[in-house]
């Protein structure tokens, strides 16, 4: 299995590029990439839990449910909104506000396109959940975030024994002769759900207390960092309204979102530095690791960067004023396939048996 | 000196969530139609902002010293509400009503907005975690739950100096919030979707397409896709918080109580 961290760029790449393009062929690739690594990558649980192996087993439908809901809306909407395009399919009576008009083909297929943009996006971020496990997530928070870490671990340690208490508690009820038929009766298992867990949250609060946490980090960050964070919001917030609403000053906003950006990371990595931090179980970035995220910048670089032998113009496909067939260009549907050495970096080291 | 900065740290990092709300209005009446190579990358650079306001509110509410008391105290909430998500499979509910949002109101009214927000926006990564609901658009959902949840606590303020029917106020009015936050959560995270619904600016681009067009549009972009859906979810916050309100604040505000208690040796 790979690094979360390769995998989070490759969900990141798997974003950029579906985002990038209106081209139905290379979003159609996008989506058949994911679901080709989603298939190869799926880690194969030992009975760890059912509930695991089951949503494991639902996952490709689900990409493909939202698929069938977001594909379908989008056409309608578009077409019925948008009365571009020259292949007239009906007309609606003039009188009806925003939807009155020529509905058209080519608005459907546009709205289609958007659709499926949006469901490539979808089945990307779908399989990085799927690939990495929620516990691999957890430790990528940055370490200026170390409070933040810890409550999503106690979040998700909690959870499988949130779970049992609350089927003890309902048997215990349903033992008193309660039983579940509306809403209303979930009343008497909630409360004590709720009780319970606070009291454990004390216990718990208390234990970390013993064990000394918090006995040292309780400095509140200084003033200085504080008017350097809200300076970092303020540089965000002038340069993307430079953007949008002033163009003559658009790389001067640029700019000030990147300062604003690097600012804000700064502080965090500033913060992050006086967290002391150590790991039990250290995951290396091995040759894989690299040779994954190697291909997903193979993939941005043919997207992104200007080369010379890759045609972007194919990448604003727009089926108005008349449809017509996309165009595709080899070299950037060879960069896309970039998208696919993470899958095959990872089968590569399977017959290792892993702890 | 401290709270001027902080508050204005809030109202930087609300008026980049706001701007982010309503720029594709803006930006659809401004931009020029042959802009289209840049109007493709809008929600990208949207999502990474939110995010980073996000960051930019997590970290100043954590340099102020979180206690093991409140880490603890979050992490089981969060567990609780996940948990929670159970009622939703056993009890068929339609629409968009997920029983997560009456406890971040509810934790919020009670512990104050700081843990409100907190509330808010890890309930909606765990349950991202757990359910495997991850995406772009998480820094949406993060940055809107959280906000329910601070303002949530704004409201214990003003309930907290009704009378004689306290009890009966503080619970219309946490019906009316609940209700209220339904609509617009779901008003809020539309807007991401809504450049892939309408197409990027330039495309759907109508010459003319003033302000009030383009508002109009999402009007009826709403009607059509998402106000069913969302007022199952604002019918559904109110449901729970009558049903579960009561019985919760007062266990909330006894454990308050208890949580909160410091013994202070002398030095």
């Amino acid at each position: 299995m790979l690094d979360a961290r390769a995998w989070l760029l490759w969900a990141l790449a798997v974003l950029v590029t579906a985002s990038s393009t209106r081209n139905p062929l290379y979003v159609v690739l996008v989506l058949l990439i994911a679901a080709a690594v989603e298939l190869a990558c799926t880690p194969r649980r030992r009975a760890v839990s059912h509930r695991r192996a089951a949503s494991a087993r639902r996952a490709l439908p689900s990409a493909f449910r939202f698929g069938a809901v977001a594909v379908p809306l989008a056409t309608v909407f578009n077409g019925l909104t948008v009365h571009f395009g020259e292949t007239v399919l009906f007309r609606l009576p003039a009188w009806l506000p925003l939807l009155g008009g020529p509905v058209t083909l080519e608005a459907c297929v546009y709205g289609a396109i958007n659709g499926l943009t949006l469901t490539a996006i979808f089945s990307g971020f779908s399989t990085f959940n799927r690939v990495t496990p929620a516990r691999d997530l957890v430790r990528l928070t940055p370490r200026a975030f170390h409070e933040a870490g810890v409550v999503l671990s106690i979040a998700l340690t909690f959870v499988p024994q949130m779970t049992r208490s609350l089927s003890r508690i309902r048997e215990a009820q349903a033992v008193r002769g309660h039983r579940v038929r509306g809403l209303r009766d979930w009343l008497p298992i909630f409360v004590p759900l709720l009780i319970s867990g606070l009291e454990r949250a004390l216990g718990l609060a208390e234990a970390m207390v013993a064990r000394g946490y918090g006995a040292i980090s309780d400095q509140a960050h200084s003033l200085r960092a504080q008017a350097l964070l809200a300076l970092g919001l303020l540089a965000l917030l002038l340069g993307w309204l430079a953007t949008l609403f002033l163009p003559q000053w658009r790389m001067a906003g640029i700019g000030g979102m990147i300062a604003g950006a690097g600012l804000i990371g700064g502080l965090l990595w500033q913060a992050g530095r006086s967290v002391a931090h150590t790991t039990y179980r250290t995951r290396r970035w091995t040759a894989r690791e690299s040779l994954a995220v190697l291909g997903c910048a193979v993939t941005l670089a043919v997207l992104l960067a200007p080369l010379p032998l890759a045609d972007r113009e194919t990448l604003y496909y727009s089926p108005y004023p008349h449809l017509a067939l996309p165009p595709f260009d080899p070299v950037i549907g060879l960069g896309i396939l970039g998208l696919l050495v993470p899958a095959l970096a990872a089968k590569a080291e399977e017959p290792q048996p892993d702890d | 000196m401290r709270r001027i900065i902080s508050g204005i740290i809030y109202i930087l990092s609300a008026a980049i969530g706001v701007l982010a709300f309503v720029y594709p209005f803006f930006a659809d009446a401004s931009r020029q139609p042959q802009a289209s190579a840049h109007t493709q990358d809008a929600p990208l650079i949207t999502a990474a902002l939110v995010g980073l306001s996000v960051i930019a509110l997590l970290v100043e509410l954590q340099g102020r010293a979180i206690s093991a008391k409140t880490v603890a105290l979050l992490g089981v909430l969060v567990a609780l509400t996940s948990v929670l998500r159970f009622i939703e499979t056993a009890v068929p509910m339609p629409g968009g009503f997920s029983p997560i949002f009456a406890p971040i109101i509810l934790a919020g009214y009670v512990f104050g907005s700081r843990f409100g927000f907190l509330m808010g926006t890890f309930t909606l990564l765990a349950s991202a975690l757990i359910t495997g609901g991850g995406g772009p658009w998480l820094p949406y959902q993060m940055f809107t739950a959280g906000w329910a949840g601070m303002t949530a606590g704004w409201l214990a303020r003003i309930t907290h100096h009704t009378g004689r029917f306290r009890e009966s106020i503080e619970l219309v009015t946490l019906c009316a919030f609940g209700f209220a936050w339904g609509l617009l959560y779901g008003a809020i995270i539309n807007v991401y979707f809504w450049p892939f619904a309408a197409g990027p600016a330039a495309q759907a681009w109508t010459p003319g397409l003033g302000l009030w067009e383009t508002l109009g549009r999402y009007g009826a972009f709403y009607a059509v896709t998402s106000l069913g859906w969302d007022m199952a979810r604002a019918v559904g916050n109110v449901a729970l918080i009558l049903l579960l309100g009561p019985a919760t604040v007062r266990a909330l505000t006894r454990f308050r109580r208890r949580f909160y208690f410091e013994v202070q040796p002398d030095a």
